[in-house]
Protein backbone atom coordinates (compact mmCIF):
# COMPACT_ATOMS: atom_id res chain seq x y z
CA UNK A 1 0.00 0.00 0.00
CA UNK A 2 1.43 3.62 -1.16
CA UNK A 3 3.05 4.80 1.98
CA UNK A 4 1.69 8.56 1.64
CA UNK A 5 -2.03 6.83 2.15
CA UNK A 6 -1.12 5.79 5.48
CA UNK A 7 0.68 8.83 6.63
CA UNK A 8 -2.24 10.81 5.35
CA UNK A 9 -4.55 8.77 7.25
CA UNK A 10 -2.42 8.92 10.52
CA UNK A 11 -2.25 12.84 10.42
CA UNK A 12 -5.68 13.09 9.95
CA UNK A 13 -6.23 10.60 12.50
CA UNK A 14 -4.21 12.65 14.64
CA UNK A 15 -5.13 16.02 14.21
CA UNK A 16 -9.19 15.52 14.98
CA UNK A 17 -8.07 13.05 18.27
CA UNK A 18 -5.68 15.90 19.71
CA UNK A 19 -8.64 18.72 19.13
CA UNK A 20 -11.02 16.76 20.29
CA UNK A 21 -8.80 15.78 23.35
CA UNK A 22 -7.47 19.79 24.13
CA UNK A 23 -11.38 20.67 23.56
CA UNK A 24 -12.53 17.95 26.41
CA UNK A 25 -10.53 20.37 28.94
CA UNK A 26 -12.66 22.16 31.23
CA UNK A 27 -9.97 23.85 33.93
CA UNK A 28 -7.30 22.84 35.97
CA UNK A 29 -8.54 19.48 37.77
CA UNK A 30 -7.54 19.94 41.42
CA UNK A 31 -8.08 16.48 42.69
CA UNK A 32 -8.31 12.82 42.03
CA UNK A 33 -11.87 12.60 41.75
CA UNK A 34 -12.41 15.55 39.22
CA UNK A 35 -9.21 14.34 37.10
CA UNK A 36 -9.87 10.35 37.10
CA UNK A 37 -13.56 10.16 37.44
CA UNK A 38 -14.68 13.31 35.87
CA UNK A 39 -15.96 14.27 39.42
CA UNK A 40 -18.46 11.49 38.88
CA UNK A 41 -20.61 13.83 36.00
CA UNK A 42 -20.03 11.61 32.48
CA UNK A 43 -22.63 11.44 30.54
CA UNK A 44 -24.39 8.48 28.90
CA UNK A 45 -23.58 8.70 25.22
CA UNK A 46 -19.43 9.41 25.72
CA UNK A 47 -19.39 6.74 28.42
CA UNK A 48 -20.85 4.01 26.08
CA UNK A 49 -18.51 4.79 23.54
CA UNK A 50 -15.37 5.22 25.59
CA UNK A 51 -16.34 2.32 27.50
CA UNK A 52 -16.44 0.16 24.21
CA UNK A 53 -13.37 1.76 22.57
CA UNK A 54 -11.18 0.83 26.27
CA UNK A 55 -13.34 -2.64 26.03
CA UNK A 56 -12.33 -3.43 22.35
CA UNK A 57 -8.53 -3.69 21.53
CA UNK A 58 -6.65 -4.15 17.93
CA UNK A 59 -7.41 -7.82 19.37
CA UNK A 60 -10.76 -7.89 17.41
CA UNK A 61 -10.33 -7.03 14.31
CA UNK A 62 -6.53 -8.79 14.41
CA UNK A 63 -7.21 -11.53 16.64
CA UNK A 64 -10.78 -12.74 16.84
CA UNK A 65 -10.65 -12.41 12.89
CA UNK A 66 -7.98 -14.76 13.08
CA UNK A 67 -9.87 -16.96 16.05
CA UNK A 68 -12.53 -17.30 13.07
CA UNK A 69 -10.21 -18.07 10.29
CA UNK A 70 -8.31 -20.72 12.13
CA UNK A 71 -11.63 -22.65 13.98
CA UNK A 72 -14.59 -20.60 12.64
CA UNK A 73 -17.72 -20.26 14.69
CA UNK A 74 -16.53 -20.60 17.79
CA UNK A 75 -15.02 -17.18 18.00
CA UNK A 76 -18.21 -15.71 17.99
CA UNK A 77 -19.45 -18.11 20.98
CA UNK A 78 -16.30 -17.12 22.37
CA UNK A 79 -16.82 -13.11 21.98
CA UNK A 80 -20.26 -13.45 22.62
CA UNK A 81 -20.01 -15.23 25.78
CA UNK A 82 -17.76 -12.82 27.34
CA UNK A 83 -20.54 -10.02 26.28
CA UNK A 84 -23.25 -12.28 27.91
CA UNK A 85 -20.76 -11.26 31.22
CA UNK A 86 -20.56 -7.46 30.73
CA UNK A 87 -24.49 -7.96 32.18
CA UNK A 88 -22.46 -8.30 35.92
CA UNK A 89 -22.67 -4.42 35.27
CA UNK A 90 -26.63 -4.91 35.82
CA UNK A 91 -25.85 -5.83 39.52
CA UNK A 92 -22.62 -4.72 40.09
CA UNK A 93 -22.71 -1.20 38.74
CA UNK A 94 -25.44 0.97 40.55
CA UNK A 95 -23.27 -1.01 43.80
CA UNK A 96 -20.25 0.45 42.82
CA UNK A 97 -21.85 3.40 42.36
CA UNK A 98 -23.37 4.23 45.22
CA UNK A 99 -20.35 2.86 47.20
CA UNK A 100 -18.46 5.18 45.38
CA UNK A 101 -20.08 8.10 45.76
CA UNK A 102 -20.16 7.24 49.29
CA UNK A 103 -16.93 6.47 50.78
CA UNK A 104 -14.97 8.41 47.63
CA UNK A 105 -13.78 5.40 45.93
CA UNK A 106 -11.21 6.92 43.25
CA UNK A 107 -10.38 3.33 42.55
CA UNK A 108 -11.82 -0.34 42.47
CA UNK A 109 -8.64 -1.61 44.43
CA UNK A 110 -9.32 1.76 46.89
CA UNK A 111 -12.74 0.10 47.47
CA UNK A 112 -10.95 -3.92 48.01
CA UNK A 113 -8.39 -2.09 50.60
CA UNK A 114 -11.29 -0.03 52.42
CA UNK A 115 -14.42 -2.89 52.53
CA UNK A 116 -11.73 -5.35 53.86
CA UNK A 117 -10.20 -2.94 55.77
CA UNK A 118 -6.48 -3.29 55.15
CA UNK A 119 -4.25 -0.77 53.45
CA UNK A 120 -2.19 -4.21 51.78
CA UNK A 121 -5.23 -5.77 50.27
CA UNK A 122 -5.54 -2.26 48.49
CA UNK A 123 -1.37 -2.51 48.10
CA UNK A 124 -1.19 -6.04 46.58
CA UNK A 125 -4.18 -5.90 44.05
CA UNK A 126 -3.23 -2.48 42.45
CA UNK A 127 0.47 -4.01 41.94
CA UNK A 128 -1.28 -7.56 41.26
CA UNK A 129 -3.35 -5.05 38.17
CA UNK A 130 0.18 -3.23 36.73
CA UNK A 131 1.94 -6.55 36.88
CA UNK A 132 -0.57 -7.85 34.22
CA UNK A 133 -1.86 -4.89 32.50
CA UNK A 134 1.18 -3.19 31.81
CA UNK A 135 2.23 -5.94 29.37
CA UNK A 136 -0.89 -6.13 28.36
CA UNK A 137 -0.76 -2.22 27.10
CA UNK A 138 3.14 -3.37 25.44
CA UNK A 139 0.92 -6.07 23.19
CA UNK A 140 -1.14 -3.70 22.11
CA UNK A 141 1.71 -0.77 21.39
CA UNK A 142 3.30 -3.84 19.55
CA UNK A 143 0.21 -4.59 17.19
CA UNK A 144 -0.09 -0.79 16.15
CA UNK A 145 3.99 -1.35 15.33
CA UNK A 146 3.47 -4.43 12.81
CA UNK A 147 0.00 -3.29 11.42
CA UNK A 148 1.83 0.45 10.56
CA UNK A 149 5.01 -1.69 9.25
CA UNK A 150 2.98 -4.33 7.48
CA UNK A 151 0.43 -1.96 5.95
CA UNK A 152 3.30 0.49 4.74
CA UNK A 153 5.30 -2.62 3.05
CA UNK A 154 8.12 -1.60 5.53
CA UNK A 155 8.43 2.01 4.70
CA UNK A 156 7.48 2.58 8.02
CA UNK A 157 9.20 0.54 10.68
CA UNK A 158 8.03 -1.02 13.79
CA UNK A 159 9.62 1.63 16.08
CA UNK A 160 8.45 4.08 14.52
CA UNK A 161 4.22 2.84 14.69
CA UNK A 162 4.97 1.75 18.17
CA UNK A 163 6.54 5.18 19.02
CA UNK A 164 3.49 7.11 17.21
CA UNK A 165 0.96 4.62 19.54
CA UNK A 166 2.65 5.54 23.12
CA UNK A 167 2.85 8.76 22.07
CA UNK A 168 -0.80 9.57 21.29
CA UNK A 169 -1.80 7.36 24.46
CA UNK A 170 0.24 9.50 27.08
CA UNK A 171 -0.74 13.16 25.30
CA UNK A 172 -4.52 11.41 25.24
CA UNK A 173 -4.43 10.72 28.65
CA UNK A 174 -2.02 13.63 30.25
CA UNK A 175 -4.29 16.55 28.61
CA UNK A 176 -6.97 16.19 30.59
CA UNK A 177 -6.89 12.95 32.22
CA UNK A 178 -10.33 10.99 31.86
CA UNK A 179 -11.83 13.43 29.77
CA UNK A 180 -9.81 13.88 27.40
CA UNK A 181 -9.51 10.04 27.55
CA UNK A 182 -13.34 9.71 26.86
CA UNK A 183 -13.74 12.38 24.22
CA UNK A 184 -10.74 10.45 22.33
CA UNK A 185 -12.36 7.47 22.95
CA UNK A 186 -15.86 8.64 21.60
CA UNK A 187 -14.48 9.90 18.62
CA UNK A 188 -11.87 6.43 18.01
CA UNK A 189 -14.97 4.03 18.91
CA UNK A 190 -17.06 6.06 15.75
CA UNK A 191 -13.94 5.78 13.66
CA UNK A 192 -13.51 1.77 14.86
CA UNK A 193 -17.25 0.79 14.15
CA UNK A 194 -18.48 2.84 11.05
CA UNK A 195 -15.20 1.87 9.08
CA UNK A 196 -15.42 -1.85 9.99
CA UNK A 197 -18.97 -1.91 9.40
CA UNK A 198 -18.41 -0.30 6.02
CA UNK A 199 -15.75 -2.23 4.64
CA UNK A 200 -16.92 -5.52 5.67
CA UNK A 201 -20.37 -5.09 3.70
CA UNK A 202 -18.33 -3.95 0.63
CA UNK A 203 -16.33 -6.82 0.97
CA UNK A 204 -19.39 -9.60 1.55
CA UNK A 205 -21.16 -7.86 -1.59
CA UNK A 206 -17.88 -8.36 -3.61
CA UNK A 207 -17.81 -11.77 -2.79
CA UNK A 208 -20.96 -12.53 -3.83
CA UNK A 209 -23.54 -11.27 -1.05
CA UNK A 210 -24.47 -13.30 2.28
CA UNK A 211 -26.19 -15.93 0.27
CA UNK A 212 -22.65 -16.92 -1.30
CA UNK A 213 -20.87 -15.92 1.47
CA UNK A 214 -22.45 -18.74 3.75
CA UNK A 215 -23.00 -21.21 0.78
CA UNK A 216 -19.38 -20.49 0.32
CA UNK A 217 -18.42 -21.46 3.49
CA UNK A 218 -20.53 -24.36 3.78
CA UNK A 219 -19.39 -26.19 0.76
CA UNK A 220 -15.33 -25.10 0.99
CA UNK A 221 -14.94 -25.39 4.74
CA UNK A 222 -16.66 -28.10 6.46
CA UNK A 223 -17.03 -27.14 9.86
CA UNK A 224 -16.60 -23.83 9.80
CA UNK A 225 -20.31 -23.07 11.36
CA UNK A 226 -20.13 -25.52 14.08
CA UNK A 227 -18.02 -26.48 17.26
CA UNK A 228 -15.83 -28.07 17.49
CA UNK A 229 -15.35 -27.84 13.84
CA UNK A 230 -11.90 -28.82 12.54
CA UNK A 231 -10.99 -29.04 16.34
CA UNK A 232 -9.80 -26.18 17.20
CA UNK A 233 -12.33 -25.28 19.66
CA UNK A 234 -12.51 -28.92 21.55
CA UNK A 235 -14.73 -27.38 24.60
CA UNK A 236 -11.75 -27.55 27.09
CA UNK A 237 -10.09 -25.07 25.24
CA UNK A 238 -13.55 -23.21 24.66
CA UNK A 239 -14.37 -23.02 28.38
CA UNK A 240 -10.63 -21.91 29.07
CA UNK A 241 -10.87 -19.02 26.69
CA UNK A 242 -14.42 -18.02 27.71
CA UNK A 243 -14.33 -18.20 31.50
CA UNK A 244 -11.61 -15.46 32.32
CA UNK A 245 -13.38 -12.67 30.14
CA UNK A 246 -16.96 -13.71 31.57
CA UNK A 247 -16.05 -11.47 34.16
CA UNK A 248 -13.91 -9.31 32.58
CA UNK A 249 -16.29 -6.02 33.21
CA UNK A 250 -15.27 -7.04 36.87
CA UNK A 251 -12.60 -7.73 37.07
CA UNK A 252 -10.29 -5.37 34.62
CA UNK A 253 -10.20 -2.10 36.34
CA UNK A 254 -9.60 0.34 33.33
CA UNK A 255 -13.59 -0.86 32.70
CA UNK A 256 -14.96 -1.09 36.14
CA UNK A 257 -13.65 2.29 37.54
CA UNK A 258 -15.87 3.44 35.10
CA UNK A 259 -18.32 2.42 37.05
CA UNK A 260 -17.55 5.24 39.61
CA UNK A 261 -18.64 7.86 36.90
CA UNK A 262 -21.67 8.04 35.73
CA UNK A 263 -23.66 10.88 36.24
CA UNK A 264 -26.61 8.94 37.20
CA UNK A 265 -28.41 5.63 37.12
CA UNK A 266 -29.44 6.31 34.05
CA UNK A 267 -26.00 7.81 32.32
CA UNK A 268 -24.81 4.34 33.58
CA UNK A 269 -27.98 2.83 31.73
CA UNK A 270 -26.98 4.31 28.45
CA UNK A 271 -23.23 3.37 29.07
CA UNK A 272 -24.45 -0.52 29.31
CA UNK A 273 -26.86 -0.43 26.58
CA UNK A 274 -25.02 1.67 24.56
CA UNK A 275 -22.32 -0.60 24.64
CA UNK A 276 -24.04 -4.26 24.03
CA UNK A 277 -25.23 -2.49 21.32
CA UNK A 278 -21.89 -1.20 20.14
CA UNK A 279 -20.28 -4.64 20.99
CA UNK A 280 -22.68 -6.68 19.39
CA UNK A 281 -22.26 -5.18 16.01
CA UNK A 282 -18.15 -5.04 16.29
CA UNK A 283 -18.54 -8.42 17.51
CA UNK A 284 -20.10 -9.48 13.95
CA UNK A 285 -18.27 -7.43 11.62
CA UNK A 286 -14.97 -9.27 13.05
CA UNK A 287 -16.38 -12.68 12.77
CA UNK A 288 -17.64 -12.01 9.04
CA UNK A 289 -14.30 -10.10 8.71
CA UNK A 290 -12.06 -13.26 9.61
CA UNK A 291 -14.59 -15.24 7.02
CA UNK A 292 -13.85 -13.51 4.53
CA UNK A 293 -10.42 -13.85 4.66
CA UNK A 294 -10.65 -17.88 5.10
CA UNK A 295 -12.99 -17.66 1.52
CA UNK A 296 -10.57 -15.97 -0.08
CA UNK A 297 -7.56 -16.76 1.40
CA UNK A 298 -7.58 -20.62 2.28
CA UNK A 299 -4.18 -21.09 2.97
CA UNK A 300 -2.50 -18.88 4.94
CA UNK A 301 0.43 -20.25 7.66
CA UNK A 302 -0.42 -17.73 10.44
CA UNK A 303 -4.19 -16.75 11.15
CA UNK A 304 -3.67 -13.22 12.92
CA UNK A 305 -2.27 -12.30 9.06
CA UNK A 306 -6.12 -12.77 8.23
CA UNK A 307 -6.69 -9.08 8.33
CA UNK A 308 -3.50 -7.45 7.19
CA UNK A 309 -4.12 -10.01 3.86
CA UNK A 310 -7.42 -9.02 3.52
CA UNK A 311 -6.62 -5.42 3.82
CA UNK A 312 -3.46 -5.17 1.10
CA UNK A 313 -5.39 -7.09 -1.03
CA UNK A 314 -7.36 -5.95 -4.56
CA UNK A 315 -10.54 -6.85 -3.22
CA UNK A 316 -10.41 -3.75 -0.57
CA UNK A 317 -10.13 -0.47 -2.09
CA UNK A 318 -6.66 1.32 -0.72
CA UNK A 319 -8.42 4.58 1.05
CA UNK A 320 -11.13 2.21 2.79
CA UNK A 321 -7.69 0.06 3.81
CA UNK A 322 -6.02 2.87 4.73
CA UNK A 323 -9.62 4.27 7.18
CA UNK A 324 -9.60 0.33 8.30
CA UNK A 325 -6.16 -0.09 9.31
CA UNK A 326 -6.58 3.75 10.99
CA UNK A 327 -9.75 2.35 12.93
CA UNK A 328 -7.70 -0.71 14.05
CA UNK A 329 -5.11 1.93 15.15
CA UNK A 330 -7.54 3.75 16.98
CA UNK A 331 -8.72 0.55 18.76
CA UNK A 332 -5.23 -0.06 20.20
CA UNK A 333 -4.77 3.50 20.95
CA UNK A 334 -7.63 3.87 23.08
CA UNK A 335 -7.43 0.53 25.08
CA UNK A 336 -3.50 1.88 26.38
CA UNK A 337 -4.54 5.26 26.77
CA UNK A 338 -7.64 4.03 29.36
CA UNK A 339 -5.32 1.69 30.72
CA UNK A 340 -2.57 3.71 31.63
CA UNK A 341 -4.99 6.14 33.29
CA UNK A 342 -6.55 3.48 35.18
CA UNK A 343 -3.32 2.45 36.66
CA UNK A 344 -1.60 5.52 37.09
CA UNK A 345 -4.89 6.44 39.71
CA UNK A 346 -3.89 2.97 41.35
CA UNK A 347 -0.06 3.83 41.82
CA UNK A 348 -1.31 7.18 43.22
CA UNK A 349 -4.26 6.32 45.51
CA UNK A 350 -3.43 2.85 46.21
CA UNK A 351 0.56 2.50 46.33
CA UNK A 352 1.42 6.17 47.19
CA UNK A 353 -1.73 6.97 48.90
CA UNK A 354 -1.04 4.26 51.42
CA UNK A 355 2.93 4.14 52.00
CA UNK A 356 2.61 7.86 53.08
CA UNK A 357 1.10 9.28 55.64
CA UNK A 358 -2.21 10.66 54.34
CA UNK A 359 -0.43 12.95 51.41
CA UNK A 360 -2.45 15.32 50.25
CA UNK A 361 -5.14 14.59 47.18
CA UNK A 362 -3.20 17.13 45.12
CA UNK A 363 0.32 15.34 46.11
CA UNK A 364 -1.54 12.28 44.70
CA UNK A 365 -2.37 13.84 41.53
CA UNK A 366 0.54 15.28 41.11
CA UNK A 367 2.05 11.54 41.71
CA UNK A 368 -0.60 10.06 39.01
CA UNK A 369 0.15 12.52 36.61
CA UNK A 370 3.88 11.77 36.91
CA UNK A 371 3.51 8.08 36.86
CA UNK A 372 1.32 8.10 33.56
CA UNK A 373 4.42 8.65 31.41
CA UNK A 374 6.50 6.12 33.57
CA UNK A 375 3.71 3.62 32.86
CA UNK A 376 3.73 4.15 29.06
CA UNK A 377 7.10 4.13 29.25
CA UNK A 378 7.40 1.09 30.52
CA UNK A 379 5.11 -0.33 27.67
CA UNK A 380 6.74 1.14 24.97
CA UNK A 381 10.56 -0.71 26.57
CA UNK A 382 8.45 -4.05 27.10
CA UNK A 383 6.73 -3.79 23.35
CA UNK A 384 10.98 -2.80 22.17
CA UNK A 385 11.88 -6.13 23.75
CA UNK A 386 9.48 -8.48 22.52
CA UNK A 387 10.28 -10.85 25.64
CA UNK A 388 8.36 -13.96 25.51
CA UNK A 389 7.57 -13.11 29.47
CA UNK A 390 5.92 -9.97 28.20
CA UNK A 391 3.91 -11.99 25.44
CA UNK A 392 3.00 -14.51 28.49
CA UNK A 393 2.14 -12.35 31.06
CA UNK A 394 -0.19 -10.20 28.16
CA UNK A 395 -1.99 -13.47 27.39
CA UNK A 396 -2.54 -14.46 30.90
CA UNK A 397 -3.99 -10.81 31.35
CA UNK A 398 -7.20 -11.67 31.95
CA UNK A 399 -7.12 -15.13 33.44
CA UNK A 400 -4.86 -12.95 35.80
CA UNK A 401 -6.73 -10.46 37.10
CA UNK A 402 -9.86 -13.16 37.14
CA UNK A 403 -7.97 -14.23 40.79
CA UNK A 404 -9.31 -10.77 41.89
CA UNK A 405 -12.90 -11.83 40.84
CA UNK A 406 -14.05 -13.68 44.20
CA UNK A 407 -12.94 -10.46 46.57
CA UNK A 408 -14.71 -8.18 44.38
CA UNK A 409 -17.35 -10.24 45.17
CA UNK A 410 -17.28 -11.18 48.73
CA UNK A 411 -17.38 -6.67 48.74
CA UNK A 412 -21.07 -6.54 48.39
CA UNK A 413 -22.22 -10.35 48.95
CA UNK A 414 -20.11 -11.79 51.42
CA UNK A 415 -19.73 -10.67 55.02
CA UNK A 416 -17.18 -12.90 56.07
CA UNK A 417 -14.86 -12.11 53.73
CA UNK A 418 -10.76 -11.23 55.02
CA UNK A 419 -8.09 -9.57 53.95
CA UNK A 420 -6.20 -12.50 54.42
CA UNK A 421 -8.43 -14.30 52.36
CA UNK A 422 -8.22 -11.46 49.70
CA UNK A 423 -4.31 -11.43 49.56
CA UNK A 424 -3.67 -15.21 50.02
CA UNK A 425 -5.89 -15.81 46.98
CA UNK A 426 -4.47 -12.69 44.87
CA UNK A 427 -0.84 -13.73 45.56
CA UNK A 428 -0.98 -18.11 45.50
CA UNK A 429 -3.95 -18.14 42.14
CA UNK A 430 -1.93 -14.92 40.60
CA UNK A 431 1.32 -16.76 41.18
CA UNK A 432 -0.20 -20.11 39.67
CA UNK A 433 -2.04 -18.64 36.54
CA UNK A 434 1.45 -17.03 35.77
CA UNK A 435 3.44 -20.27 36.38
CA UNK A 436 1.27 -22.49 34.06
CA UNK A 437 1.33 -20.02 31.26
CA UNK A 438 5.28 -19.77 31.95
CA UNK A 439 5.56 -23.71 31.80
CA UNK A 440 2.68 -24.11 28.80
CA UNK A 441 1.01 -26.54 31.02
CA UNK A 442 -2.63 -27.17 30.51
CA UNK A 443 -3.79 -29.52 33.08
CA UNK A 444 -6.77 -32.21 31.93
CA UNK A 445 -6.74 -29.70 28.68
CA UNK A 446 -7.81 -26.33 30.93
CA UNK A 447 -5.99 -23.53 30.87
CA UNK A 448 -4.59 -21.41 33.43
CA UNK A 449 -7.73 -19.26 33.82
CA UNK A 450 -9.72 -22.00 34.77
CA UNK A 451 -7.20 -23.70 37.27
CA UNK A 452 -6.53 -20.18 39.09
CA UNK A 453 -9.93 -18.99 39.24
CA UNK A 454 -10.72 -22.37 41.38
CA UNK A 455 -7.77 -21.94 43.67
CA UNK A 456 -8.87 -18.37 44.05
CA UNK A 457 -12.32 -19.28 45.06
CA UNK A 458 -11.40 -21.98 47.33
CA UNK A 459 -8.24 -19.66 49.01
CA UNK A 460 -10.57 -16.74 49.70
CA UNK A 461 -13.66 -18.43 51.24
CA UNK A 462 -11.00 -21.22 53.05
CA UNK A 463 -8.99 -18.70 54.62
CA UNK A 464 -11.48 -16.07 55.29
CA UNK A 465 -13.38 -18.41 57.20
CA UNK A 466 -10.02 -19.40 59.08
CA UNK A 467 -9.72 -15.66 60.41
CA UNK A 468 -11.21 -12.45 61.66
CA UNK A 469 -13.72 -10.19 59.35
CA UNK A 470 -14.20 -6.76 59.83
CA UNK A 471 -17.90 -7.35 60.77
CA UNK A 472 -18.11 -3.89 62.00
CA UNK A 473 -17.18 -2.56 58.24
CA UNK A 474 -18.70 -5.08 56.48
CA UNK A 475 -21.90 -4.84 58.27
CA UNK A 476 -21.99 -0.66 58.01
CA UNK A 477 -20.81 -1.28 53.99
CA UNK A 478 -23.72 -4.10 53.16
CA UNK A 479 -26.12 -2.52 55.03
CA UNK A 480 -25.56 1.08 53.49
CA UNK A 481 -25.56 -0.08 49.82
CA UNK A 482 -28.75 -2.17 50.44
CA UNK A 483 -30.64 0.53 51.48
CA UNK A 484 -29.10 3.30 49.04
CA UNK A 485 -30.11 0.72 46.31
CA UNK A 486 -34.14 -0.18 48.10
CA UNK A 487 -34.55 3.47 47.96
CA UNK A 488 -33.57 4.19 44.42
CA UNK A 489 -35.43 1.74 42.97
CA UNK A 490 -38.54 0.99 45.12
CA UNK A 491 -39.51 4.10 45.15
CA UNK A 492 -42.08 4.88 42.78
CA UNK A 493 -41.17 7.25 40.30
CA UNK A 494 -41.42 11.42 40.98
CA UNK A 495 -43.69 11.02 37.84
CA UNK A 496 -46.06 8.54 39.51
CA UNK A 497 -45.86 10.75 42.84
CA UNK A 498 -47.08 13.81 40.72
CA UNK A 499 -49.90 11.68 38.96
CA UNK A 500 -51.56 10.69 42.23
CA UNK B 1 -29.47 -9.28 46.35
CA UNK B 2 -33.14 -8.22 45.89
CA UNK B 3 -35.78 -11.28 44.80
CA UNK B 4 -35.88 -9.37 41.20
CA UNK B 5 -32.29 -9.37 40.91
CA UNK B 6 -32.26 -13.24 41.67
CA UNK B 7 -34.63 -14.07 39.38
CA UNK B 8 -32.66 -12.62 36.05
CA UNK B 9 -29.50 -14.11 37.34
CA UNK B 10 -31.31 -17.15 37.44
CA UNK B 11 -32.51 -16.47 34.41
CA UNK B 12 -29.27 -15.32 32.69
CA UNK B 13 -26.92 -17.95 34.14
CA UNK B 14 -29.34 -20.65 32.52
CA UNK B 15 -28.86 -18.23 28.96
CA UNK B 16 -25.27 -18.86 29.37
CA UNK B 17 -24.93 -22.52 30.16
CA UNK B 18 -26.90 -22.82 27.03
CA UNK B 19 -25.00 -21.22 24.91
CA UNK B 20 -22.42 -23.65 26.24
CA UNK B 21 -24.24 -26.62 25.72
CA UNK B 22 -26.56 -25.96 22.51
CA UNK B 23 -23.95 -25.44 20.02
CA UNK B 24 -21.76 -28.58 21.25
CA UNK B 25 -24.89 -30.83 21.30
CA UNK B 26 -27.93 -30.16 19.33
CA UNK B 27 -26.18 -28.25 16.61
CA UNK B 28 -23.08 -29.87 16.62
CA UNK B 29 -23.38 -31.47 13.02
CA UNK B 30 -25.81 -28.40 11.41
CA UNK B 31 -23.06 -26.86 9.20
CA UNK B 32 -24.89 -23.70 8.20
CA UNK B 33 -25.89 -20.27 8.94
CA UNK B 34 -28.73 -21.30 10.40
CA UNK B 35 -26.81 -23.19 13.23
CA UNK B 36 -24.45 -22.06 16.00
CA UNK B 37 -24.05 -18.76 14.16
CA UNK B 38 -27.85 -18.02 14.05
CA UNK B 39 -27.89 -19.46 18.01
CA UNK B 40 -25.10 -17.33 18.97
CA UNK B 41 -26.66 -14.38 17.38
CA UNK B 42 -30.25 -14.69 18.64
CA UNK B 43 -28.27 -15.62 22.06
CA UNK B 44 -26.59 -11.90 21.80
CA UNK B 45 -29.74 -10.47 21.37
CA UNK B 46 -31.40 -11.95 24.01
CA UNK B 47 -28.51 -10.65 26.17
CA UNK B 48 -29.17 -7.26 25.04
CA UNK B 49 -33.01 -7.41 25.82
CA UNK B 50 -32.39 -8.68 29.61
CA UNK B 51 -30.53 -6.07 30.43
CA UNK B 52 -32.87 -3.60 28.86
CA UNK B 53 -35.41 -5.03 31.47
CA UNK B 54 -33.47 -5.06 34.37
CA UNK B 55 -32.22 -1.42 34.07
CA UNK B 56 -35.78 -0.17 33.03
CA UNK B 57 -35.99 1.34 36.37
CA UNK B 58 -32.44 3.37 36.15
CA UNK B 59 -33.31 6.85 36.21
CA UNK B 60 -31.74 10.63 37.25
Amino acid sequence: MNVTFVWIGVAIYVIASLMLAYYSRTGKAKDMTDYFLGNRMMGGVVSALSYSATTFSAFMLVGLAGLTYAGGVGALGFELIYFAGVSLIAFFGPRYWVAGKKYGYVTPTEMLGDRYNSKSVAVVTAIASCLFLIPYSAVQLTGVGYLLSSMSNHEISFTTGVTIATVLAIVFTIIAGIRSVMWTDAFQALLMIITATLVVLIVISRLGGFGNFFGTLEAEHPGSLTVPGNGYFSFPMFLSLTLPWIFFSISNPQVSQRLFMPASFKSMRTMLLGFLVFGFIYTLVAILWGYAALIKFPDLDNPDLATPTLLASDIVPPILAVIVMIGIMAAAVSTIDSIILTLSSMVARDVYGNAKRNPSERRQLLVGKIVIPIIAVLAYLFAQLQLDLIAVLSVSASAGLLVIVPAYIGVFFWKRGTAAGVISSVVISGALVAYLELAKLKPLGYGSGVWGFLLSIALFVGVSLATKAPEEKAEAFIKFVKSELKQQFNQPSNKKVAQR
Amino acid sequence: MERREIGWAIFLIIAVLSAYIVPYTVLREVDAWYGSFLFWSLFGLLIIAVNVFITRKWSE
